[in-house]
């Protein structure tokens, strides 16, 4: 498997600049944030693939840590989204420029 | 008799390896592409299941499982809950993209190249480390309360934070509704 | 003993500072005696130094402090006292103290009594630094304190805008003369590398110094001059400075403050035996100015206006002196002008104050009577400045009139023209006056008539003292006590034989203004008045002072005006600096506006931002690759 490193370093690069694209592209709140977990996940990769080569633990605790920091986050992101989103009335996030200026 | 199944095996793995990374980027594009927030949600699931067996094929068998565990269990339940909630009649439904699609997409195709490119040109060196023996439970607990225990106990003031952040925003989310 | 200079020059100061500070709470018995007595004080101490000086022989010096020490040169602030100086100081605390005193009468009912008093005072201090000064740094400190006193004093009543506003013109017309005088003490410094007046006259009589440099220095030091001492071009704030009470007119602007000219380059006469072009200057100034001035006194209404422009012509004659090399004889004459011209203002102080405060001389006339002692102790100092046998007056201007005609060094017919024509008017008006004020019928109100009163005695002593030294101050002959000091010019030996007869020509001139007076304006101006009609445009340009005020505000004050709003003010300040200011800000503004408008609030922007960021520093790491 030691070969495949650069395949599978691409894919993750692909997967992380996806969700970046997705970012910038996609207009729902909530499809911006799972893109978000995309980018999450392409760099989850990166790290995985650098533990399988050097053998030592230190990327797999990083992913550890990854998943750690995701979850929290997802779990304040979406109330927020859904707060938001009530007094908004609205997933597009065009609607949100009040920080304009 | 053993090479050949050795060799028949290995070719298994590359191939699996092939399929498993064909799938997590059709599920990517998917994300991109598909108008019904759930469906872009059911994507992110196949893509993120399809990394898990990635992380299996490369030995690192306990992040397999927690990716599978954390991410699709959790977080995109989580996050299927919140879509469900919300009114599917939104304009954001209807027209999926952006004002900035184009110069994204632009922008996207050098940055994936300049990455790609550079990547291709500096491709690390064999690796050092016995590859293809995994990562034991044993050895990764070993590592995270020895020598990254710092880090374990700030994850959880980390967890400590988010469940006040949580409570507050529910606080809020009361006093919006007088209740 | 050693500092009885010091003490002169002090006490004055420490009455300006008593009555300044304190005098308002303390009572005008307390101003009075602090204001009159440390005067009188001064003079006193000033007649031990002359004892002194005379049983010395030598002049005295004290060096009070040195002011400064730069690089190799030191300046001192010292005390210098000879002859020429006795003279001055004596004049000045003399006669001062003679006019303070009569202040207490003059002033009594004014509600600024003890400010008056301590003004007063500080001129005096001035003008004693002026003269005690060893230094032309000196000198010119009190020179411009003198300024100052004087502009504090014109504008007394400051509440009036016109009186205000006189003493302003005396400010700053006095101050463009100084930016000559600065200069020419520039000069002297940089090339005798002193300012102490001794040490230039001994370097000028030493080694003759290049002739350029001398005229240059005496004509530069005479522009100062010309503003102190009130010659054309700069003597356009004399009339108005009568605006001030007429003590003050009296002390500053008749005995001593506009006299510093001509002390000044006595005092230096050193340069300007050596420098004959601008002595040249100075006597055609000078006779030029007092020709000038005596014509438009002939022409005025306002009794203390003709005394000015009267002043200004005396002084021409001074200059015209000292223009001719007779240094000596322009002392002369600046102590006899001290006596009668200080008497005159005085008494015509007694005149507005007997008639409540009238100054026009058309609507007076028959106080003879009424005012005796104002009116004999006018006629004599009338006599005085016409020049009429023995009186003081006579004494110093025939002296002049003599060395215009004959001196070595500079003396022309011309010029003895000049001044005799200028004799002969001055006797005409001065005796217009004396006829308008005293005789013919009375042309007053009917309540002013009914308020005459003579005097008090703090006034009319004063004017019976002045005028006593109007009469007999000419028998002592100034230009002998300062002969040491000021040699006297030699005579053209052609010419000797005709001082005689100019002697005679002088008199008859006096007599023949003093006729005509009587003539035209005698039994109530009736010959004058039938002529008028005939002579209105004359009268009118000469009453009008040849429109030269009008002239001057046409061709500077409304060019520097105009200079002041359009360029300095609009351009300028306005634009150049407030709109570089504002346009800076302005720009700061704009520049925050438009980044500003790179926040659009718009997620999708930033995070296209975030990525097109990342691109580039990932370009920029992997540049070699």
């Amino acid at each position: 498997m030691a070969d495949k490193v650069p395949l599978l370093l691409s894919l993750a690069v692909a997967i992380f600049a996806l969700g970046l694209l997705g970012v910038v592209v996609r207009r729902n709140v909530l499809v911006m944030l799972m893109c978000m977990e995309l980018m999450l996940n392409g760099v989850n990769l990166s790290l995985v693939t650098f533990a399988h080569q050097t053998g030592t633990a230190v990327g797999a605790v990083l992913v550890f840590l990854i998943f750690v920091v995701a979850a929290a986050e997802i779990a304040i992101a979406i109330p927020i989204v859904l707060l938001l989103v009530r007094s908004k009335r609205t997933l597009d996030l065009d609607a949100y420029t009040d920080l304009k200026g | 008799m053993t090479g050949t199944i050795d060799t028949l095996l290995q070719n298994l793995d590359t191939l699996l390896l092939y399929v498993l990374a064909a799938g997590a980027l059709v599920g990517a594009v998917l994300m991109l592409v598909l108008r019904q927030p759930m469906r872009v949600a059911t994507a992110l699931i196949a893509t993120m299941v399809c990394l898990g067996g990635i992380y299996g094929l490369l030995g690192v068998h306990l992040i397999a499982v927690f990716q599978v565990l954390i991410y699709v269990g959790a977080v995109m339940v989580f996050m299927v809950y919140a879509i469900m909630l919300l009114d599917a009649r939104d304009p954001s439904v209807r027209s999926r993209f952006s004002g900035l699609l184009v110069p994204g997409i632009v922008a996207f195709a050098l940055f994936l190249g300049a990455l790609v490119y550079g990547l291709w040109q500096s491709v690390p060196a064999a690796a050092s480390g016995p590859h293809g023996a995994g990562l034991t439970l044993k050895a990764f607990a070993a590592a995270f309360l020895s020598e990254y225990w710092l880090h374990f106990e700030l994850t959880s003031v980390l967890l400590v934070a988010a469940v006040v952040a949580a409570l507050a925003v529910i606080k809020v989310h009361r006093t919006d509704h007088g209740g | 003993m050693n500092h009885l200079l010091t003490l002169i020059v002090l006490l004055p100061l420490a009455g300006f500072l008593l009555n300044g500070l304190a005098g308002p709470r303390l009572g005008k018995r307390f101003v009075t005696a602090v204001g009159c007595g440390l005067p009188i004080l001064a003079f006193l101490a000033t007649v031990q130094c002359v004892l002194t000086l005379n049983a010395a022989g030598d002049p005295l010096v004290e060096r009070v402090y040195t002011w400064a020490r730069i690089g190799e040169s030191t300046f001192d602030v010292a005390f210098y006292f000879d002859r020429l100086t006795a003279v001055m100081t004596l004049i000045v605390t003399g006669v001062g103290s003679l006019i303070h005193v009569y202040s207490v009468g003059y002033m009594k009912e004014d509600k600024g009594y003890a400010r008056y008093f301590a003004y007063l005072n500080l001129f005096l201090f001035f003008m004693l630094l002026l003269v005690l000064g060893r230094s032309l740094l000196v000198l010119f400190v009190g020179w411009e304190g003198v300024g100052l006193a004087s502009y504090l004093l014109i504008g007394f009543w400051f509440e009036d805008a016109e009186k205000a506003r006189a003493g302003k013109k005396a400010f700053i017309v006095n101050r463009i003369g100084d930016a000559g005088f600065l200069v020419g003490m520039f000069v002297l410094y940089s090339t005798l590398g002193t300012l102490d007046m001794d040490r230039i006259n001994a370097a000028f009589m030493a080694s003759p110094m290049p002739a350029v440099s001398a005229s240059l220095v005496g004509i530069l030091l005479f522009i100062g001059a010309t503003g102190k001492s009130a010659q054309i071009p700069l003597y356009v704030w004399l009339p108005d400075a009568m605006a001030g009470p007429t003590p003050v007119s009296a002390l500053i602007h008749a005995a001593t403050m506009v006299t510093a000219g001509v002390y000044m380059i006595a005092r230096l006469s050193g340069i300007y035996v050596h420098a004959p072009e601008a002595s040249q200057v100075i006597a055609v100034v000078g006779v030029l100015t007092a020709f000038f001035a005596a014509t438009i006194a002939i022409a005025q209404t306002d009794i203390k206006r003709v005394l000015a422009y009267s002043t200004i012509s005396q002084l021409g004659f001074m200059f015209v002196a000292l223009g001719v090399g007779a240094y000596g004889v322009a002392i002369f004459h600046l102590y006899t002008h001290a006596f009668f011209k200080a008497c005159l203002f005085l008494g015509s102080g007694s005149v507005i104050h007997a008639l409540s405060g009238e100054q026009d001389i058309r609507k007076m006339g028959g106080l003879a009577r009424k005012i005796p002692v104002t009116f004999v102790t006018f006629a004599v100092a009338t006599a005085a400045i016409a020049g009429l046998p023995p009186l003081a007056g006579y004494f110093s201007k025939d002296e002049i009139l003599w060395f215009a005609f004959a001196s070595e060094r500079g003396g022309s017919p011309l010029l003895w023209g000049l001044a005799a024509g200028t004799a002969l008017l001055t006797a005409f008006y001065m005796f217009r006056l004396l006829w308008l004020t005293f005789f013919g019928r009375s042309r007053m109100t009917p309540e002013v008539e009914h308020h005459i009163h003579e005097s008090p005695f703090s006034m009319t002593s004063v004017l019976v003292v002045l005028a006593v030294f109007s009469a007999i101050g000419g028998f002592f002959s100034i230009p002998h006590f300062l002969e040491p000091l000021l040699p006297m010019p030699e005579a053209k030996h052609e010419l000797h034989h005709l001082e005689t007869p100019l002697v005679v020509v002088s008199v008859v001139l006096a007599l023949l203004g003093l006729a005509a007076a009587a003539f035209f304006f005698g039994r109530d101006a009736e010959r004058a008045n039938r002529l008028r009609p005939r002579f209105a445009g004359l009268q009118k340009l000469l009453y009008d002072k040849y429109y030269i005020d009008e002239l001057y505000d046409r061709l500077i004050t409304r060019p520097l005006y105009w200079i002041s709003d359009r360029v300095f003010l609009r351009i300028g300040d306005r634009a150049l600096l407030d709109g570089t200011l504002n346009g800076l800000a302005g720009l700061a503004q704009r520049t925050a506006g438009a980044l500003g408008r790179v926040q659009t609030g718009n997620l999708h922007l930033y995070a296209l931002f975030v990525l097109l960021g990342s691109l580039a520093c990932l370009l920029l790491v992997w540049r070699h690759v």
